[in-house]
């Protein structure tokens, strides 16, 4: 492995357009993920056709090293302005954003560096050592029951800790999971729900949702309290987080790094269950689990480090399988195609080369978030001192931008300002915004993969129940749910005793 | 009626007539699908089924707590909203009705009017909503994020973005981007 590692790492530095572009998608990845309104996905769509021009190992390197960076750079938008870059660094504004508020962006902001950097090496590392054994234990282990049950356990953690109650937290992901249904079902291929329009039979796209949801809704959040005068600017901090802070929570960061690279590995998954179940297994484990959602640096930790633990891991299923883990990873499947190339087992028998360059280079992109990001997040924390009015416009700009560029649609700009028009009052009435997101996101997925796994087990849900892994997250899942309700329940029957 | 108010009944009856509008128009595609038993409806009602549960939970929930924040949950504090509860007023909503419909407009003029020619008028108007009554300060940033905006998307990433198709917008809109041409046909040379 060293060896072909070097071989890859030479490969990558000899040639100075590699370099070049190697640089660009550091600082482009960040850049993107960093600004509020657009993500590492606008950036992506914009680059993806100038990829034919490039040799198939850079356009794939390209876009590796962007995943990597672009997943960090989401962070620190959740955490100075409560709008996450992508869907994965949701669970990071939870205590994030409220860090800000408390004067303490600077040292959430630096966790999230490092615990960025410490999950993508660690997850980069395993992927360099493992990626052949590990693609042939997910294929025979993991088929659609296991997804499925992932699905359900997400969806479970997720609600559980979303919205002001149990009930909300549900409502908000079952929302989520029937916006989901709205475009052609994944197994006949019947339109559903397109109200006569016919610019609906492909779906809801998932980019302005996200947009819309998140950074649309959050600036009239904002602009409300503006409005009412209760607008407090956050505090602007740059103290970055002591080493003994950090170490406090080591057994979070390796607990992250476990599900978030489990969670990766998975196709179709990806980094955005991995946060989420990061963030929830932080919580379930805690014992201060009240401080979380209130500025608790450890829930900034454990999202962050699973997210970035799930970029590498991703490429799995995509390089060995040659199935996508999420949107980036699906363009990356399309630079392989314009060259010709399909992602799958034979690509490390004909690419040997790509491969380890792609391997090389998501390592150091990893390596370069903990140096370039710390400079970078000294310059970045400066954006808190621009007052509201004049980075509103600019965020909504930037954001419609990013809705239009995927498609070429305008209805896309307008599906984003419904959705965040929507998602504000949604917040206001206390439902969770990541919990919509996380079923918009996995709802296709889940539906899919609960038709293949019927299919095979010829709905025989004993059948279905009688394999383990499937069976372990099913129970996970429930016990969430359980637990989460009887939180609800018990807190009604408090409410009647103090009554009377 | 417990805890229950007027707009609980409002949101329950909300999501009811939700989960009604979409079961009526799963009959629309009410297609068996030789492959698969539960066709094309399973998955999308037994949403609907669960979606209706969890509000008739919630209503329940909310007869008996109101609306008290369930402990455990997270990103939720009752304080802010208490805060903007007092401080409502006339202005206040007009403002907030502003600041939610002209995202709308200027959505709605991308095609006609396009980018170029309805972006800064956007940025023009948002700022004043928000409050900024200065004009050089209003002028200034309206031309610093527009030409942030054409420089990074058109002038380095060469986005196509819409160029509206009523005139003089549309002329407007051809300028900028045969300016842009030269440019980059300078920067080549």
């Amino acid at each position: 492995m060293v060896e072909k590692f070097i071989i890859g790492t030479t490969a990558l530095f000899s040639d100075p357009i590699s370099v070049l572009i190697f640089i660009f998608g550091v600082l482009g990845g960040m850049l993107f993920g960093a600004i509020p309104g657009v993500s590492m996905l606008t950036l992506a769509a914009i680059l993806l056709p100038f990829t034919a021009n490039l040799e198939p190992a850079q356009g794939v390197m390209l876009f590796a090293v962007i995943y990597c960076t672009g997943t960090y750079g989401g962070a620190i938008t959740a955490i100075l302005f409560n709008i996450p870059g992508a869907p994965e660094n949701a669970p990071t504004a939870f205590d994030g954003y409220p860090m800000t508020q408390k004067g303490l962006a600077g040292k959430a902001v630096g966790a999230a560096v490092l615990c960025s950097a410490i999950g993508g090496i660690a997850s980069a590392l395993i992927m360099m050592a493992a990626t052949e054994p590990l693609a042939n234990w997910a294929i025979s282990n993991i088929g659609p029951p296991e997804i499925f049950a992932l699905v359900f356990f997400g969806l479970a953690v997720a609600s559980s800790v979303g919205g002001k109650t149990i009930w909300k937290g549900w409502m908000s992901v079952l929302l989520g999971l029937l916006i989901a249904t709205i475009g052609q079902d994944p197994v006949g291929g019947i339109n559903r729900y397109n109200f006569g329009f016919v610019d609906l039979a492909a779906g809801i796209a998932f980019v302005p949702a996200i947009l819309g949801f998140f950074a649309v809704s959050e600036i009239f959040i904002q602009a409300e309290k503006t409005a009412t005068g209760i607008y407090k600017a956050p505090k602007f901090s740059v103290d970055f987080p002591t080493i003994k802070e950090l170490w406090l929570h080591k057994i979070a960061v390796v607990r992250s790094i476990l599900v978030g690279f489990f969670c990766g590995i998975l196709p179709g998954i990806g980094a955005i269950l991995a946060a989420f179940m990061g963030y929830g297994e932080a919580v379930r484990w805690s014992k201060k689990r009240e401080t979380f959602g209130k500025g608790n640096l450890e829930g900034v930790i454990s999202s962050e480090t699973a997210n970035n633990a799930a970029t590498g891991a991703a490429m799995i299923p995509l390089l060995a399988l040659g199935l996508p883990g999420g949107a980036l990873t699906a363009m990356m499947v399309a630079v392989f195609q314009m060259h010709d190339l399909e992602p799958g087992p034979l690509v490390f028998y004909n690419s040997p080369d790509l491969i380890w360059v792609v391997f090389a280079a998501m390592f150091f992109a990893n390596v370069s978030i903990l140096f370039i990001g710390l400079l970078e997040t000294k310059t970045i924390m400066y954006l808190l001192k621009i007052p509201f009015h004049f980075l509103a416009p600019m965020i909504l700009l930037l954001a419609s931008i990013g809705a239009y560029i995927g498609r070429g649609l305008v209805l896309d700009v307008m599906v984003m300002f419904g959705a965040g028009i929507l998602g504000f009052f949604l917040r206001r009435s206390g439902y969770s915004i990541p919990g919509i997101v996380l079923g918009i996101i996995l709802g296709k997925i889940g539906e899919q993969n609960f038709a293949q796994g019927m299919q095979m087990v010829h709905y025989d849900l004993f059948v279905y129940l009688s394999r383990p892994i499937c069976l372990l997250l099913i129970l996970a899942g429930l016990f969430t749910l359980v637990a989460s309700v009887y939180g609800a329940l018990s807190m009604s029957t408090q409410a009647k005793e103090n009554e009377n | 009626m417990g805890k229950l108010n007027s707009f609980h009944i409002i949101e329950t009856s909300i999501w009811l007539f939700i989960v009604l509008v979409f079961f009526i128009f799963s009959f629309e595609f009410n297609q068996n699908i030789e492959i698969y038993r539960f066709g094309a409806t399973g998955w999308p009602r037994a949403v609907l089924v669960l979606l209706t549960l969890v509000s008739l939970g919630n209503l329940y929930h909310l007869w008996r707590n109101g609306d008290a924040i369930q402990p455990g949950r997270v990103g939720f504090s009752s304080e802010d909203n208490e805060e903007e509860i007092k401080n409502r007023n006339f202005v206040s909503y007009l403002k907030l009705c502003c600041i939610l419909i002209s995202p709308f407009l200027y959505a709605y003029s991308l095609k006609p009017i396009g980018f170029y020619s309805a972006s800064p008028i956007f940025i023009l108007i948002i700022i004043l909503i928000l409050g900024e009554r200065r004009w050089q300060w209003i002028i200034g940033v309206t031309a610093f994020i527009y030409i942030l905006l054409l420089l990074l998307f058109v002038g380095f990433l060469n986005a196509p973005l819409p160029q509206g198709y009523i005139s003089p917008f549309y002329d407007f809109s051809a300028n900028i981007l045969s300016l842009n041409t030269q440019l980059q046909n300078m920067k080549s040379w």
